[in-house]
């Protein structure tokens, strides 16, 4: 199917300015750069401004309730692993109200791409602290300064076990459509974060905050984040971690860890059952004859027999 | 004189394998034809608590029900006698290890105080000494009980000897030695005890071995007790049986229906049907492939549902098992499903509450929870099944409800149904259809909430050259947000009225069943496992000229107001029971709540442990002769 634009024709109601924008402009051109077919991809979000974002791109969208996003991309993926299935939710999505289904995701490398929208605040509910704020940080929207240590996506993501973890930033439009196109290409659970100002709640990480500060990875010579051989993935996944942590007067941005060691988990299911993904759960035949069950009266007896019982009148 | 039926209690700490001696008896009985129904009790415990097997076998029909007191008593261990004292009845059987004679009842650490105080009071009320041999002496004196003692160390010692058996495994035995007492009492013959040892172990024949000498060493113990507690020669004309649990047959009922996708967080009493469905996960027989199954194991009961209704959306059948409080964590997910019109079946065991209450004991008190969960109104469908037989059936109809009118569909059962092992006759698959309601093609003009239609063709994710949108919040009918206050009254409008639809058109046999005659002097109305001991009873109550009918209510919301009504009105409302398992006998307030009708009389039972016949024939005659409103019933360990 193609597509007569990557792009619905609703109106977008993010503020202006928002980093959202930004999001969107490179999911669409990254969409649109591999050709994904629209039916066969599914955007699952979460709740917030950036869950919004399924209603503005042309390719089936799944906006679902606070946190769960990922749980729901589960089900999608594993019962039609032919579907390109992307999750977009904010900081306080993923890694609040969801952090266990977000550290679950990586612990199944399960093949779906989750894209974080983290701008440090709740925006719809007016700016409350997420869990990637700074403790100490007041945003102009606190009415004390923040109380809570924040988590670290990067580190997090690595150790729970995402096998392509990236960060970009909402306004580099260019360089963050091609992290998408390489974590959607890539095999296994990916994740970028992508730092993203909000203009109307969050006046300490501003796009102008960021704008001095990030830097490429990608371009420094002597960042090689991926890990070929199961013996390289200890050393690597450390160095990410540790690059993870520099914040302040420099932040990178780019591709942390990739790891091309592990299997997925469509592929652990392939191991136990041969026809998956072939003859996946939404593909495969449950009738016969129009309306009768696939298991007739003989085959139920041969599949269920150790519960049957012949009985001997003696 | 051979009997017609029998009961019996095996006993002893958990984890020492009563489970394996009724699984062992129940199969070795259906082998020859008898009818076997064995609830299981159990407390939240790994090792040592006492457990216990309360079973029921008939020569005459497959039993429903479960009755005190009992004709045999099989002690593993000194608690078993303690704790059922009042559970024998007269002339019955009690085995017990003659190593545990001296034990008195303050020895026992595993015995709840609480319990232990009620059985002291008890005792010194009767005059007996809290010593297992005081206690087995007043069995043998004011019941006339055959007290059969068997030295469990000697029988292992002589296994050991003659097998070689690594002494720290001797205690696997104590199993064999209950199968082997109680098949000794029955008369029993060896050669179905052979065969189910077979089964249990299969591919193991040095187990059937041993165990089949454990047999011939406890014959010989207690040869003047062979045949004893005979049963007649079955009158079942059955030629195959299934024995399996209601967990069993529900996961075959899914299966059977269709299912490809099935998520659950390990709970009581639920996870075990997930287990056996992940054991036939595909299947190939006669050249036909049969699945795949996802069976999913997720991080909470939130990502259980959620994940559920994400496989929905890919055209796949798929459901969730759970408990109470799993329940509870789902039910955000549940309103989603309910905006958003997806077809997923929550199987919900429920069990002892609130909060963890009695994590492995049975009850019936979260109908209403089932029926109201959930912020906002949405159509969704309440099914409850009252029996192995229904619950196979139900498990599959599920499917086709939840497809065929687009809403989340609540099977609703418990414990004691999860957990009770019964003969059942096989399914007869050729009653059996699938619907999958209306499927679109999809296209480039598709509109997954279409208005034009109360039921919106499904078109599933991936359905080639269509897209398609869902939201939790309010939604046109692409699916996209719109809080348009017209939009809002036709879309809520449209997802409400299929509950009337529902009602229309699902068959009366999908809502109810009524049992017994025809003119009913009282009517009996229950849901779920009260079926099985309320038509028992009926029939027993008919012998004393007590002519009752039982309205077995199935489909539970939407409530069948209007043949629940009809059914009401033909007998004074002052004859009408209301039995469940609860303190709020709930089914009773959501008659009146449907249809105005207020049922005064009740039975309700909340220990956690199942309503057993005796019981129920009289509570209903103190209600239906001496003119009680209500009887709250306690019997059970």
């Amino acid at each position: 199917m193609v597509p007569r634009s990557y792009k619905t024709d609703l109106w977008i109601d993010w503020c202006p300015g928002c980093g959202n924008f930004g999001i969107l402009t490179a999911v669409v051109k990254a969409f649109e750069e591999l050709g994904l077919d629209p039916s066969k991809t599914v955007i699952v979000s979460g709740i917030g401004c950036s869950s919004k974002i399924p209603h503005f791109v042309n390719v089936n969208g799944v906006h679902t309730i606070h946190g769960r996003a990922i749980a729901f991309a589960t089900g999608i993926k594993l019962a039609n692993p032919e579907l390109t299935v992307v999750v977009h939710g904010g900081d306080g999505d993923l890694l609040g109200i969801g952090a266990g289904h977000f550290v679950t995701l990586g612990r199944r490398n399960l093949d779906i791409v989750v894209i974080m929208h983290n701008n440090g605040v709740y925006g719809l509910t007016k700016g409350q602290a997420s869990p990637t704020l700074p403790m100490g940080v007041k945003t102009k929207a606190l009415v004390k300064p923040n109380i809570q240590q924040a988590l670290n996506p990067i580190a997090l993501a690595i150790s729970a076990g995402y096998t392509f973890v990236a960060r970009g930033y909402a306004f580099d439009s260019e360089h963050l459509k091609n992290l998408i196109k390489m974590a959607i290409e890539h095999k296994g659970a990916a994740f970028i974060d992508v730092l993203q100002p909000c203009v109307t709640f969050n006046d300490v990480f501003t796009a102008e905050y960021y704008r001095k500060r990030v830097y490429k990875l990608d371009e420094q010579p002597e960042w090689n984040p991926v890990a070929e051989k199961p013996e390289e993935r200890v050393e690597k996944m450390i160095k990410a971690i540790e690059k993870s942590f520099e914040w302040g007067e420099r932040i990178p941005i780019g591709i942390f860890y990739i790891d091309k060691t592990q299997s997925t988990l469509e592929e652990r299911y392939s191991q136990r059952i041969p026809l998956y993904p072939s003859i996946h759960p939404a593909k495969s035949n449950i009738t016969r004859d129009v309306d009768k069950p696939l298991i007739d009266n003989n085959m139920f007896e041969k599949i269920f027999k150790e519960y049957i019982v012949d009985v001997e009148h003696i | 004189m051979p009997r017609e039926g029998l009961s019996m209690i095996l006993g002893g700490p958990q984890g020492a394998g009563v489970e394996t001696s009724m699984t062992v008896l129940a199969r070795a009985l259906a082998r020859r034809g008898y009818g076997v129904i064995a609830d299981r009790e159990y407390f939240s415990n790994i090792t040592g608590r006492h457990s216990y097997i309360h079973m029921y076998v008939s020569a005459k029909s497959l039993p429903r029900s479960l009755r005190y007191p009992v004709d045999i008593l099989a002690a593993m261990d000194a608690e078993t006698v303690f704790t059922h004292i009042d559970d024998l009845g007269e002339r019955g059987y009690v085995i017990y290890d003659t190593g545990v004679l001296q034990k008195k009842l303050d020895e026992i650490p595993s015995m709840e105080d609480v319990t232990k105080n009620r059985v002291r009071e008890e005792l010194r009320r009767l005059g007996v000494e809290p010593v297992v041999e005081d206690v087995l002496n007043f069995l043998r004196d004011s019941k006339g009980a055959g007290i059969i003692g068997i030295s469990f160390a000697d029988v292992l010692k002589t296994l050991m000897t003659k097998h070689k058996v690594d002494p720290r495994r001797a205690s696997r035995y104590v199993s064999g030695i209950i199968v082997s007492a109680v098949a000794v009492l029955l008369g029993l013959d060896e050669e179905s005890i052979r065969w189910s040892f077979s089964i249990q172990f299969a591919g193991r024949e040095d187990l059937v071995a041993q165990n089949m000498d454990v047999l011939k060493f406890v014959e010989e113990r207690m040869r003047s007790f062979r045949g004893v507690a005979s049963l007649e020669k079955p009158s079942n004309s059955y030629s195959k049986l299934m024995v399996a649990t209601g967990n069993d047959v529900v996961a075959m009922g899914k299966i059977v229906g269709g299912l490809r996708y099935q998520s659950y967080y390990p709970i009581t009493p639920a996870a075990d049907e997930s287990f056996t469905i992940e054991k036939y996960e595909f299947s190939e027989v006669d050249g036909v492939s049969v699945g795949p199954i996802i069976v999913m194991q997720t991080e909470d009961e939130i990502a259980a549902i959620c994940s559920a209704i994400g496989a929905a959306l890919t055209g796949a059948r798929s459901a969730t098992a759970t408990s109470g409080p799993g329940f509870d964590l789902m039910v955000e997910g549940l309103s989603w499903a309910g905006a958003n019109e997806v077809p997923v079946v929550i199987t919900y065991y429920q069990r002892g509450g609130p909060s963890t209450g009695q994590p492995t004991r049975g009850s019936q008190s979260d109908l209403f929870n089932a029926l109201f969960a959930g912020h906002g109104e949405f159509a969704r469908v309440v099914i409850a099944s009252g029996d192995h037989e229904e619950a196979f059936y139900d498990a599959i109809e599920a499917f086709n409800i939840a497809e065929r009118f687009q809403v989340p569909v609540i099977h609703l059962l418990d414990k004691f149904l999860a957990n009770t092992v019964k003969t059942v006759p096989l399914p007869d698959l050729n009653k059996v259809k699938i619907f999958r309601g209306d499927i679109s093609s999809g296209g480039l003009n598709y509109k997954r909430f279409d208005l034009s239609k109360l039921i919106s063709p499904r078109a599933f994710l991936g359905t080639p050259d269509t897209v398609m949108w869902y939201a939790g919040d309010e939604h046109d009918e692409l699916g996209h947000i719109v809080e348009d206050p017209e939009n809002r009254v036709s879309m809520y409008s449209k997802r409400i009225e299929k509950m009337d639809l529902i009602l229309r058109e699902l068959p009366p046999e999908r809502k109810f069943s009524l049992h017994g005659i025809d003119k009913p002097d009282f009517l009996v109305v229950g849901w779920g496992s009260v079926k099985g001991v309320a038509l028992d009873a009926l029939e027993t109550l008919e012998k004393d000229g007590l002519k009752g009918a039982y309205l077995n209510l199935k489909l539970l919301w939407p409530f069948p107001l209007d043949d629940v009504s009809k059914i009401l009105s033909s007998v004074s409302l002052d004859r009408v029971i209301a039995v469940e398992h609860s303190y709020g006998v709930q089914i009773a307030r959501l008659i009146s709540m449907g249809t105005g009708m207020r049922i005064r009389k009740t039975v309700a039972k909340f220990t956690g442990r199942p309503i057993t016949l005796d019981e129920l024939v009289d509570a209903l005659k103190r209600i239906l002769l001496n003119n009680v409103d209500r009887v709250v019933l306690k019997h059970g360990a």
